[in-house]
C-alpha cells in the first residue's frame, strides 16, 4: 500500500472513529427530544394533605351525584372519566350494600359516602374511600387510601398502603399499619404495636398520652442568636445543670436528668438524653438518639440513624409545632407530639 | 522533567479516583438528606437577599417566585439588593415595592466597590434575622424552596446551606445542553456524594442560606473575591461551621447561551477559586483550624479543582517533549502511558459521573450528548488555563481582579 493511500486510509478511520458516537447526540441536537428542564421543582414538597387534596379534586365531578344523594338517601353507581368505577353512599347504613367478594371480601369499586360510614371487618378496598361524615372501619381492614372530612376510626389490625387524612380526629387501633401519609386536622390518636412512616397533626398522642401539654419556660426562641460552645470530644451535661446557647459535641454527648438546655444541640454522634430534661431548641444527632421519660423538646428532633423516645415526653408544643424525623423511630405510649413524624425507614409505636 | 510529569500524572490519578469514589457513592452509597424532612417547625424569621445588577429581564420574576413561596409572610422580608443598575432593574423594584410595601424592603447600591461580595456586605445593614437567605436575580425558586433552605440552620453545627441549581433554558443550543449535564454531574453526583460522606459541600453564593452569627465570626463578606461564595465555604469551615446540601432544594436558573459568556463566566469561576486556594489551602491543610482530616483533604482537592486545567496542559506537553526528545526511552514509554491512561480513565471518570447523574435524575435522551462534553472540557481546560495565565501575570504587574457580570438572555416580559 502507498503511503499516500495508508495516510488517506488512517485519517479516514480516525474521522469514523471520532464521528460514530457524536452521531447519537447530533441527532439528540436536531430532535431535541429530551431538552426539557428537568422537571423537579416541587410546589408541594412537604405538604403533606397533597393527596387528599388531590383527591377532593378528583371527586369534583362527582359533586351533584353527591349532592342528590345526601338529599335522597338513596346510593348511586357509575363511572369515572378514568374509567374508575365508584359507588355513592347516601346513608352510612347501606355500607352492607357494598361490593364485597364473597370469599376475599374485595371492594373493587371507589366509595363516596355523603354521611358516615362504618365498614365491616376483614374487608379489603382496593379503591379509594371517602366519606363526608364520620368513617368508621372495623379490625384487619386494608386499604388503598382513606379521606373522611370528620373523625376516623381504623380498627385494630388494620392497614392503608398510600394515605389517610381525616378533618377531625384519626384514631387507629393496636397493630395497624400505616404504610403512608397519615394526617388529621385536629389530632392522631395512635395505639401501641402500630407502625407508621409519616404522621402529621397539630396533636399526636402515642398509646395514652396526657391530653395536656406541658408549657415550655419561655416563648419560642429558636434561632435567635446565641453564642455557640463547639466541643471535639464527649461531652455531658449534669444532671440539673442549666446551659445556656448552642452546643455542638463532635463526640457523644449526654444530658443529665433534670437539666435545662437553652438553645439547640448537636452531637456527631450518639446522642442521650436522660429522663425530665429540657431542651428548649433542636435537638439533632448524627447517629442514634435516645429522649428519656417526661423528656420536653421544643424544637425539630433530628437522628440520622434510630430515635428512641420514652413515654411521657413531649416534643414540640401546642404553640410551637415541629418535626421529629429519623431513619427508624421507636416511640413508647405516652408520648406526644406537635407536629409532624417522619420515619424514613419504619415507624413503630412499642406495645 | 520526567518526575514533574510523574507527580502530574499521579495528582490526576487522584481526581480520577476521587471522581469515580463519588459517583459510586452516589448509585450504591447511603445518601444523606437530614433536614430535608423538617416540614412543620416554628419557623424563624428570614432575610431572602437578591443580588441584582443590572437585571431588568429576569427581576421581577424571582420577586414574584419569592412572593409565592410558602413561607409565614410575616416571617420573610425579602430585600433586592440592586447594585449599582443603569437598566430599568430599580424602577421594576419599586413597583414591586409599592404593591408589597411589608414584604419588600429594597435596597438601592448606587456607589462603592463593583461585585457581589461588595453588595451582599453592604446590604448587611439590612439584615436583623439569623437566617439570611441569598438568589442571583436569574433564578425561579420553587414555593417550597425557603423552608427547605432554612430548615438545615436548625442544627447549630450548620454555617451555611447550598441548594441544587438547575438550567431551565436546557434546550436553547449545545452550549445550554452540555451546562445541563455539567450541572447534572456537579450537584447530583459531586455535591450530595461531598454531603454523604460529610466532606466539603461548596456555597455557590445562590440558592443558598447562611447563619449571620457565623458570617460575623468569619470576619463577613469578602469584598476581595473574585468568588464570595468560594471563600465563604472555606472560612465556615475553617471556624467549624458546616456548609450542608440539599439535593431536593432544586431551583431553576438560566445557563450562558453563548460562548463568549461562558468562557468569561467560567475564568472569573477559575480566578476566584484559584485566588481561595492560594489564602486558604496551606492554612487548611497545616494550619490549626476545626476542619476533620477528611475535610482538610476533600477541602484541598476541592480548592485545586481549577488548577487541574493548566497541570493537565503542561502534562501533555512534558510527555510530548519527554517522548521526541527520547529522555529515557523507558521512562518516557511509562511517561506516554501514563498520560494516555490518564487521559482515558480521567476523562472517562468525569463521563461516568455525567452519566450517573443524568440516569439519577431519571432521564435517557439527554445522555446522547455526552460525547460533546469533549468539546466543553476542552474549551474549559484553555480556559481556566488562560485565566491561571493571567493571574500569574497579574502578580507582576499588580493589575486588580476584574468582576465580569454574566449576561442574561432571557426574553423580557411586559
Amino acid at each position: 500500500m502507498s503511503p499516500f493511500l495508508s495516510v488517506a486510509v488512517l485519517l479516514l478511520v480516525t474521522g469514523v472513529l471520532f464521528t460514530v458516537p457524536l452521531l447519537p447526540a447530533i441527532r439528540e441536537l436536531q430532535r431535541k427530544s429530551d431538552a426539557l428542564p428537568l422537571d423537579v421543582i416541587q410546589q408541594h414538597a412537604g405538604e403533606i394533605r397533597y393527596f387528599a387534596d388531590r383527591f377532593r379534586t378528583y371527586l369534583e365531578p362527582l359533586e351533584p351525584i353527591l349532592r342528590e344523594a345526601s338529599v335522597t338517601g338513596q346510593q348511586a353507581s357509575g363511572v369515572m372519566s378514568d374509567g374508575t368505577e365508584y359507588l355513592v353512599l347516601g346513608s352510612g347504613t347501606e355500607a352492607q350494600a357494598l361490593p364485597l367478594g364473597e370469599e376475599d371480601k374485595l371492594c373493587p369499586v371507589l366509595v363516596a359516602s355523603v354521611s358516615d360510614l362504618t365498614v365491616s371487618a376483614n374487608s379489603t378496598f382496593s379503591r379509594d374511600i371517602y366519606s363526608r361524615g364520620h368513617f368508621v372501619g372495623e379490625s384487619n381492614n386494608q386499604y388503598r387510601a382513606l379521606l373522611s372530612e370528620r373523625g376516623l376510626h381504623l380498627g385494630k389490625g388494620s392497614s392503608v398502603m398510600r394515605w389517610v387524612h381525616a378533618g377531625d380526629e384519626l384514631q387507629v387501633e393496636n397493630a395497624c399499619k400505616l404504610f403512608g401519609r397519615a394526617s388529621s386536622d385536629t389530632g392522631i390518636r395512635l395505639s401501641p404495636d402500630c407502625s407508621f412512616v409519616r404522621l402529621n397533626a397539630p396533636r399526636i398522642q402515642f398509646g395514652n398520652a396526657a391530653e395536656m401539654s406541658r408549657s415550655l419556660p419561655q416563648p419560642a426562641a429558636l434561632l435567635a442568636t446565641s453564642k455557640r460552645q463547639l466541643y471535639d470530644e464527649d461531652f455531658e451535661i449534669k444532671s440539673g445543670e442549666t446551659f445556656e446557647g448552642d452546643l455542638v459535641v463532635r463526640g457523644n454527648l449526654r444530658i443529665g436528668s433534670g437539666a435545662q438546655v437553652f438553645g439547640s444541640v448537636k452531637s456527631g454522634k450518639d446522642l442521650i438524653v436522660e429522663s425530665q430534661a429540657m431542651i428548649d431548641g433542636s435537638l439533632i444527632s448524627a447517629k442514634k438518639l435516645q429522649i428519656g421519660p417526661q423528656c420536653t423538646v421544643r424544637g425539630p428532633i433530628i437522628s440520622e440513624r434510630s430515635l428512641v423516645i420514652d413515654g411521657g415526653a413531649q416534643c414540640g408544643a401546642a404553640d410551637a409545632p415541629t418535626t421529629v424525623s429519623a431513619t427508624r423511630i421507636s416511640i413508647a405510649p405516652g408520648v406526644m407530639v406537635f407536629g409532624t413524624v417522619w420515619a424514613r425507614e419504619q415507624g413503630e409505636v412499642l406495645a | 522533567m520526567i518526575y514533574v510529569l510523574y507527580i502530574i500524572v499521579l495528582t490526576i490519578c487522584v481526581y480520577t479516583a476521587r471522581h469515580y469514589w463519588f459517583t459510586l457513592n452516589r448509585l450504591f452509597g447511603f445518601q444523606r438528606h437530614p433536614y430535608i424532612d423538617i416540614d412543620t417547625a416554628d419557623w424563624p424569621p428570614v432575610t431572602v437577599l437578591v443580588a441584582a445588577h443590572n437585571e431588568e429581564l429576569v427581576v421581577s420574576h424571582i420577586l414574584e417566585a419569592l412572593l409565592a413561596a410558602k413561607y409565614p409572610a410575616d416571617k420573610m422580608l425579602i430585600v433586592p439588593v440592586n447594585d449599582r443598575s443603569t437598566d430599568r432593574t430599580r424602577e421594576i423594584i419599586d413597583d414591586f415595592v409599592q404593591r408589597f410595601p411589608r414584604r419588600i424592603r429594597p435596597f438601592h447600591r448606587t456607589e462603592g466597590k463593583p461585585g457581589k461580595a461588595a453588595a451582599l456586605k453592604d446590604a448587611m445593614e439590612f439584615v436583623e434575622t439569623e437566617v439570611i437567605l441569598i438568589f442571583d436575580a436569574d433564578y425561579i425558586p420553587g414555593a417550597g424552596i425557603i423552608r427547605q433552605l432554612t430548615a438545615p440552620f436548625f442544627d447549630p453545627e450548620v454555617g451555611g446551606v447550598m441548594g441544587r441549581v438547575v438550567p431551565m433554558n436546557v434546550g436553547a443550543n449545545l452550549l445550554t445542553r452540555l451546562l445541563d449535564l455539567e450541572r447534572s454531574g456537579g450537584y447530583q453526583v459531586d455535591q450530595q456524594a461531598r454531603m454523604n460522606l460529610r466532606l466539603v459541600p461548596q456555597h455557590g453564593g445562590t440558592v443558598a442560606g447562611v447563619r449571620r452569627s457565623a458570617l460575623r465570626e468569619i470576619g463577613g463578606w469578602n469584598e476581595k473575591s473574585l468568588t464570595e461564595d468560594t471563600d465563604l465555604t472555606y472560612r465556615l469551615l475553617l471556624h467549624g461551621w458546616k456548609t450542608v446540601y440539599q439535593n431536593r432544594s432544586e431551583c431553576y436558573e438560566e445557563v450562558p447561551e453563548t460562548w463568549p459568556v461562558r468562557i468569561r463566566q467560567i475564568m472569573r469561576w477559575a480566578k476566584g477559586h484559584n485566588q481561595a486556594m492560594a489564602t486558604y489551602a496551606f492554612g487548611l491543610l497545616f494550619g490549626e483550624n476545626r476542619a476533620t482530616l477528611r475535610e482538610r483533604i476533600d477541602g484541598a482537592l476541592l480548592l485545586g479543582v481549577y488548577a487541574m486545567g493548566p497541570i493537565t496542559l503542561l502534562g501533555w506537553i512534558l510527555a510530548l517533549t519527554v517522548f521526541y526528545q527520547g529522555i529515557a526511552q523507558f521512562n518516557g514509554i511509562i511517561a506516554l502511558l501514563s498520560l494516555t491512561a490518564y487521559a482515558a480513565i480521567g476523562n472517562l471518570a468525569a463521563f461516568f459521573e455525567i452519566a450517573a447523574a443524568v440516569r439519577l435524575d431519571g432521564h435517557r435522551k439527554r445522555i446522547a450528548i455526552l460525547p460533546f462534553l469533549a468539546l466543553g472540557f476542552t474549551v474549559s481546560i484553555f480556559s481556566v488555563s488562560n485565566a491561571a495565565l493571567s493571574q500569574i501575570s497579574g502578580l507582576f504587574t499588580k493589575a486588580e481582579f476584574h468582576w465580569d457580570k454574566t449576561e442574561r438572555f432571557r426574553k423580557a416580559t411586559s
